[in-house]
């Protein structure tokens, strides 16, 4: 537990540190406070659309943030040698690899959190300028976020596990970004081939690869809660336990599977 | 008491399809306070058996006991300081946060750990560079701060790869110093090197590896003394000249004898001798025909 935590410390450190992220921040907070300016174009729903942005922008900062981190965090660590001093203290490879995805993770969360101030400010002050007909829900909002925030989490793990996988940089990002774009359609595609017309539009093979990616990828768009927010839905609590029921299994599995990958890792 | 025991150790590599040899069968203790060299040219597999010892890579057979636990567990680096080829370091961190890092890894009180901080970075001339990010560092530095995190918490063990790479003679008399105050210590000192003048100087034993097998090993004591090839004796002459006589080693006793008779004044004896660079190239070259044959 001693190593998992200074693992996690030292990562929680390098990416306070990093200036790439600063600057990345500095560009996702300028696209906050843009929100309620952008919101006014829209004359009647200026509230809805307030929201829907920065819900769109904190999943958009929390996209770059976690392929950069999930991509980066092991690969640069590799690269640059730095794992062969880290691994030849008496640190367990499970130690070093859950203690990197935990900041991670951490850090995400707080990305959340942040936002969510900032994304009070803005949303109350665009929802003054028009009165909209229907009551802002923070309870919706707040549970919009935090599922982003567990979405780009399961994302973060996808990219360490390719990241473990991979010594070169092209397969992590590349398999980070394809696994989030066929993850986020999968969803769509699924209901399309079984609805009467979609069954008859894509052929046979077709719909079992279909299938077949609907249930081995991560289905990121069950995360997706920005409709609920917008509009104050009555949120599905149900289908809310069993999304995060899902992103603990499916999380879990992608550690396992790259702590086992990564226990086997040969460092020349 | 073997502090390190390698036994039949080998490892392949796959490279474009094909099987490389990297390691053949080696076989070696190392005993308590005993500073061992492992020497041998580049590529001979001496980074290879480092790296299987501290678990970066893991042997095809064969098998490696530090302290007598596997090498490949966590625990058995708990009692080992090691300074890789070529060290990196996390370049966010300064050089006191890093060894501050290092020191918890090793579960040291955190009453101990800044005073030895202090300590080890004084050892390495690293005080004033203390706070600075490691980012910052040349390569002499690095090399100093991994001798640094190697010594911080005091372990049985030191396994030192290339230690004197990128240091100046500053430096590389400094790390001979520590080699040599960790052995009065009664420290177990294993390191490689390609620079046999390092090893005369240090070491109590020495192996040689020639592509990845272990072809000599014996005591830098015996290497030296087998060596000799003869004596020159300086002796003072009666017209008050200095002379130089060349016997051979069966001839000594007997030239030295007859010289006491004659009432000659010897001066000095010494050894004509081989180093140990001309015993380790004469035991590289005895490889090659081996080597071809295969």
């Amino acid at each position: 537990m001693q190593h998992f935590k200074l693992i996690f410390s030292a990562t929680f450190v390098a990416i306070k540190r990093d200036r790439l992220l600063h600057a990345l921040a500095g560009a996702s907070l300028l696209l906050f406070l843009l929100v309620p300016v952008i919101s006014m174009f829209s004359m009647r729903q200026v509230q809805e659309l307030a929201i829907t942005l920065f819900l769109s922008s904190l999943s958009f900062t929390l996209l770059i943030f976690s392929i950069l981190l999930g991509v980066f965090s092991i690969w640069k660590d590799i690269e640059k040698r730095y794992i062969i001093s880290v691994l030849s203290m008496p640190i367990k490879r499970r130690d070093y690899l859950l203690g990197k995805f935990s900041a991670i993770a951490l850090f995400l969360m707080f990305t959340v959190c942040l936002m969510g101030i900032i994304g009070y400010g803005t949303i109350t002050f665009a929802a003054h300028q028009y009165q909209s007909e229907i009551p802002v829900s923070w309870p919706n909002i707040f549970t919009a976020m935090l599922m982003s925030g567990a979405k780009y989490i399961l994302l973060a793990a996808v990219a360490l596990l390719f990241s473990v996988i991979s010594t070169s940089i092209f397969l992590p990002i590349t398999g980070t970004i394809g696994i989030f774009l066929a993850g986020s359609a999968t969803q769509g595609l699924y209901e399309y081939i079984n609805s009467g017309s979609g069954a008859q539009d894509i052929s046979l093979t077709g719909q079992y690869v279909i299938k077949a990616l609907y249930y081995l990828l991560p289905n990121f768009s069950a995360f997706d809660y920005q409709v609920y927010a917008a509009y104050t839905l009555a949120l599905p609590l149900d289908t809310i336990f069993y999304t995060v029921c899902y992103w603990l299994i499916y999380t879990s599995f992608l550690l396992f599977c790259a702590s086992i990958i990564f226990e086997k890792k040969e460092f020349r | 008491m073997n502090i390190v025991e390698i036994n039949a150790l080998s490892k392949e590599y796959k490279v474009k399809k094909k099987r490389i040899r990297a390691l053949d069968n080696l076989s070696l203790t190392i005993q308590k306070g005993e500073i061992f060299g492992f020497l041998g040219p580049n590529g001979a597999g001496k980074s290879t058996t480092i790296k299987i010892l501290t678990d970066q890579i893991r042997a095809t057979s064969g098998s490696a006991t530090i302290f007598g636990i596997q090498s490949n567990k966590a625990e058995a680096r708990r009692q080992i300081g090691y300074l890789p080829e070529n060290p990196a370091f996390y370049d966010f961190m300064t050089a006191r946060e890093y060894l501050s890092f290092t020191g918890k890894c090793f579960n040291m009180p955190e009453s101990s750990l800044a005073e030895r901080t202090n300590q080890v970075l004084a050892t390495l001339d690293l005080l004033d560079a203390a706070n600075r990010p490691l980012k910052g560092f040349s390569k002499g530095m690095t090399q100093r701060l991994g001798l640094a995190q190697a010594l911080l918490h005091d372990p049985d063990l030191f396994i030192f790869d290339e230690p004197m790479s990128g240091l100046d003679p500053v430096g590389r008399a400094m790390v001979k110093k520590i080699i040599k105050d960790l052995k009065n210590k009664g420290k177990t000192v294993f390191f490689s090197t390609h620079i046999t003048s390092d090893v005369e100087v240090v070491c109590d034993r020495v192996g040689i590896l020639v592509k990845g097998r272990l072809v000599a090993i014996d005591s830098v004591e015996h290497i030296m003394a087998t060596g000799i090839e003869g004596y020159i004796i300086q002796i003072r002459g009666q017209d008050n000249k200095t002379e130089e006589i060349k016997v051979s080693n069966s001839e000594l006793n007997g030239v030295i004898a007859r010289l006491l008779a004659d009432n000659v004044k010897i001066e000095r004896v010494n050894p004509v001798a081989h180093n140990l660079e001309d015993f380790f190239l004469d035991t590289i070259q005895a490889q090659v025909p081996t080597n071809e044959s295969q």
